[in-house]
């Protein structure tokens, strides 16, 4: 067995070392290779992890120089990237967060505490799974998915060895980054992650790709400031050096800063539009960043901080806060019909629910975060996966382009229409969890009424795609469809993955989340208890019987389905039947059209370009309202 | 244990025949608004035979999936109400039984049946906020999410609900698909679109759809009747004034568009449901 230091190395090294390995490597056929066994690894050391843990483990003296220098470093690789890019605003931010790093660095009077310099307890943990297991499976599929982009990507696209440098080291730094307990660690691993995000999204190397690279760039700094900030005002009052430190102290400035910095990561309003842009960057980078794991990182900074200041004011600004995300995004999610942007705002959405919730911080809130954080990163990875392969197949990722698909790729499709499914339907996780954000949100009535009205946004945008995603005409066979293996594998894993464990939401509710929500909410008041157990008190899930009959029936109807009950939809009795199974209806002159109708996308009541403006201003006064305890 | 099963067993067969014998006097009391004699009271009863006895006539087979998950998630509230589970879990079954027909209504190549889903969708996004304030103001009033919860309260729910109530009147009139809010499907033969998100439904699968309408009108106005769970007949007789409002107002008014039902009821009933809900945060038992 493996020591708790060993593992901590293990899992931000592994995946550092196989992306350099990968680098080196020239052949895109030994890459593949060591990519996927860097997965496998990288997957096999979480799950161990996981299993040992949990643990915490404070480094010697060399840690704290160490982190220093490569803070040090990674700023001034920004800094190169920002001089090269003419990006004045992004050094400036950068040169203020040195300042920050060298102040605290070498002022005076800082005592240190001793205090773990990394944690692994059951949050982090359930980070570090998502990471590795999730993750790794992206991963597996990226090599399938390059291996076609190459063939059409344009000519500026940086090779594939640095894409898979970045892209499986990745890994490493966000394992570190859940990791971390010393908030100097942090800042390295939280930079890190900035880094990688701005080379991917960077990839194609296009002027778009530049532009929206930059400004993730520059909206990071912020954050990167303002945890830097954080760090230093932590330190000159009272000596505090690490998370739990913050925490036991109860100290409101440095997290109403942590609070912002988690923000600009979350993408939450007013930062929001670098993720939009970040979705010029490959799919599976996407997936991997921009949806299950990188942009968690904020939320699970809050969420990690947040039950030592339950009852603050300052949470109910972020709950407010990340209320207000939530609302908002769904109603622009509603508007665009491009799928990768409906997947962003939607992730943006539910990443404002998970900061909305971590702001109530009743033992309920908590575990529905929980909740929503783990099937959200599983469904939505599922979901990007999905869109970047019939992407590939279609060349279109707008929504109105993706009507019968389930003939042309019968398998995608179906794993596409599963994954939103789950985001939808009872008794599905990403449902259960709402509805325990709505339970939890009565305590917070302004919160409440910005959840109910997202939720219904929300089911809104999700049914107009699924119901375009399988129209289809009568076919009496589908056909196979063909697909990389690593792609089509992955998929299917991860449907399994995210179906199974979906249906099995209440068990994972009950078995691991209600432990953790009672364990971190040790004091809570005995209402706030009673509320977390009756969530969960699920005594009637037997009537969950009745979908899957009704599967089963359907099920039964297909086999003995027959085909001379296949009708024409009605046309105004002006159907075009020279050809048999003709969609089309006698138009003008006789001559034969189809009927189209688009869904609904209201695009001049939620007009983005209108809304955002005003949206960003309320999510700033909600920003600066936070840092109100700066004066304290 | 058993006495729950044998009252399950009982909702289950009966509601449904409530359901029908209701859209029976429907169709009369409309017919003699409209001056006409209309069909005899067991009229939706023989619909229902004969619709089961004809070809199952489809444009594809995913549809049928859809049309079962309608009438399971309906069952799956039923059931859950009448076992005094969760309200927001059976609000949230119910959604979806509808969010079913809508799916099924889009999964075919027709413009008629694609028109009325994507309106059914819209009138969910109106009348659902409604309908999880009314499970909130239930909450904030008994305590518990259960539903069994409102069989013990001291007064009725309407003495604390009052506007929660008249918001969800408005909101019933959408579910039972009455002007001015019929826009996805319709009873009126004179609507610019009649049958929409129907329309592609044939024989047993249209029968199925008749079936679970049947048992929504029943929960529908089992609710109307919980508001006044002290007085469980007079909770009835409201039921049915309300049934018969709704009818009425059917009759004289004319379809309004989907996009002034969103803006109406996204600004009256919800305001007015709000509000009642701050009554409720202001007293001082209530909440934490």
């Amino acid at each position: 067995m493996l020591t708790p230091a060993n593992y901590v190395l293990a899992l931000i090294g592994v995946p550092l070392v196989g992306g350099v390995l990968a680098c080196a490597v020239p052949w895109r056929g030994v890459r593949t290779v060591v990519v996927c066994l860097t997965a496998t690894l990288t997957a096999l050391v979480g799950v161990l992890a996981v299993i040992a843990g949990p643990f915490s483990i404070t480094c010697g003296a060399w840690s704290d120089p160490t982190a220093l220098a490569l803070e040090l470093l990674l700023i001034g690789v920004i800094v190169a990237f920002a001089w090269e890019a003419r990006a004045w605003l992004i050094v400036l931010l950068a040169l203020v967060q040195l300042g920050l790093c060298l102040t605290e660095q070498f002022s005076a009077g800082a005592h240190l505490l001793a205090t773990p310099t990394f944690i692994l307890d059951t949050l982090s943990s359930i980070l570090v799974i998502i990471v590795c297991v999730i993750g790794a499976l992206i991963v597996v599929y990226a090599t399938g998915y390059m291996r076609e982009h190459a063939a059409h990507a344009p000519r500026t696209t940086a090779g594939d060895r640095r894409f898979f440098l970045v892209l499986v080291g990745f890994l490493g730094v966000m394992n570190g980054l859940v990791l971390a307990n010393n908030l100097r660690w942090l800042a390295v691993f939280w930079e890190s992650t900035t880094l990688c995000s701005f080379l991917l999204i960077g990839h194609e190397g296009t002027a778009e790709a530049r532009a929206n690279a930059l400004r993730a760039l520059l909206i990071n700094a912020f954050g990167g400031v303002a945890l830097s900030l954080a760090a230093l005002l932590a330190a000159h009052r009272g000596g505090i050096t690490s998370l739990d430190g913050i925490m036991s102290a109860q100290a409101l400035v440095p997290m109403a800063l942590l609070c912002i910095a988690a923000m600009t990561k979350s993408a939450q309003f007013p930062f929001q539009s670098w993720l939009l842009g970040a979705m010029v960057a490959p799919t599976p980078v996407s997936a991997l960043l921009h949806s299950a794991t990188m942009v968690k990182a904020g939320s699970y900074l809050i969420l990690r901080l947040a039950p030592a200041f339950a009852g603050t004011r300052l949470l109910d600004v972020v709950a407010l806060a990340g209320g207000f995300t939530f609302a908002i995004a769904a109603a622009l999610a509603v508007s665009q019909s491009n799928a990768k942007r409906v997947l962003a705002y939607s992730t943006i959405s539910n990443l404002g629910l998970i900061v909305a919730c971590a702001g109530i911080a009743t033992p309920l809130a908590y575990a529905a975060a929980i909740m929503i954080l783990c099937y959200h990163a599983a469904s939505k990875g599922l979901l990007f996966l999905c869109v970047g392969a019939i992407e590939q197949k279609i060349g279109s990722r707008d929504i109105e382009d993706m009507g019968s698909l389930l003939y042309t790729m019968p398998l995608t499709t179906v794993i596409t229409l599963t994954g939103m499914l789950t985001m939808l339907m009872p008794p599905f996780g990403m449902l259960m969890s709402k509805l325990m954000a709505i339970e939890a949100a009565i305590e917070a009535p302004f919160v409440l009424l910005l959840v109910i009205a997202g939720s219904a946004l929300t089911v809104f945008f999700w049914a107009k795609w699924i119901g375009r995603m399988q129209t289809v005409s009568y076919h009496p066979h589908y056909p196979r469809e063909t697909m990389p293996f690593s792609m089509s594998s992955v998929l299917v894993v991860l449907c399994a993955l995210v179906a199974g464990g979906g249906v099995a939401s209440i068990l994972v509710y009950r078995t691991l989340i209600e432990p953790m929500a009672l364990h971190t909410f040790a004091t809570a008041s005995a209402h706030t208890i009673a509320a977390l157990h009756a969530a969960g008190n699920l005594l009637s899930w037997p009537v969950f019987v009745f979908p899957l009959l009704a599967a089963l029936a359907w099920l039964w109807t297909i086999a003995r389905f027959n085909p001379a009950h296949v009708r024409l939809p009605y046309l105004a009795g002006e159907n075009y039947e020279e050809k048999e199974l003709s969609y089309a209806f006698l138009s003008i002159k006789d001559q034969p059209a189809v009927a189209w109708t688009t869904s609904l996308y209201f695009k001049h009541t939620l007009n983005e370009l209108r809304i955002t403006p005003w949206a960003n201003l309320i999510a700033w006064l909600l920003v600066l309202s936070l840092l109100g305890v700066l004066g304290m | 244990m058993i006495g729950r099963l044998v009252l399950v067993v009982l909702v289950v067969l009966g509601a449904p025949l409530l359901g029908a014998l209701l859209n029976g006097a429907d169709r009369i009391l409309t017919a003699r608004m409209q001056g006409r004699i209309g069909p005899p009271l067991l009229q939706p009863f023989y619909d229902l035979l004969k619709l089961f006895r004809k070809e199952p006539l489809v444009l594809n087979r995913i549809q049928i999936g859809y049309v079962y998950l309608h009438l399971a998630f309906m069952l799956m509230t039923i059931v859950l109400i009448t076992l005094g589970q969760d309200m927001l879990l059976a609000l949230f079954t119910h959604a979806f039984s509808t969010l079913s027909l809508v799916i099924g209504g889009m999964s075919v190549r027709s413009p008629y049946s694609r028109i009325g889903s994507q309106r059914k969708i819209m009138q969910m996004l109106a009348y659902e906020p409604v309908l999880i304030l009314l499970v909130v103001g239930i909450y904030l009033r008994t305590g518990s999410f259960m539903a069994g919860a409102v069989a013990h309260l001291d007064a009725p729910l309407i003495t604390s609900l009052p506007l929660v109530f008249l918001a969800f009147l408005v909101a019933l009139e959408i579910k039972l698909e009455k002007s001015p809010f019929d826009v996805a499907t319709s009873h009126h033969a004179h609507q610019e679109l009649v049958k929409g998100i129907t329309i592609e439904y044939a024989g047993p699968y249209l029968g199925i759809i008749e079936l679970t309408h049947f048992y929504e009108t029943f929960f529908l106005l089992a609710l109307v009747t919980a508001f006044f769970v002290t007085h469980v007949w007079l909770g009835v007789l409201v039921a049915m004034a309300v049934y018969g409002a709704a009818i009425l107002v059917d009759n004289v008014c004319a379809r309004m568009r989907t996009t002034w039902m969103v803006r109406y009821m996204w600004t009256v009933p919800v305001a007015l449901a709000v509000c009642n809900i701050i009554w409720l945060y202001l007293q001082p038992h209530v909440g934490r």
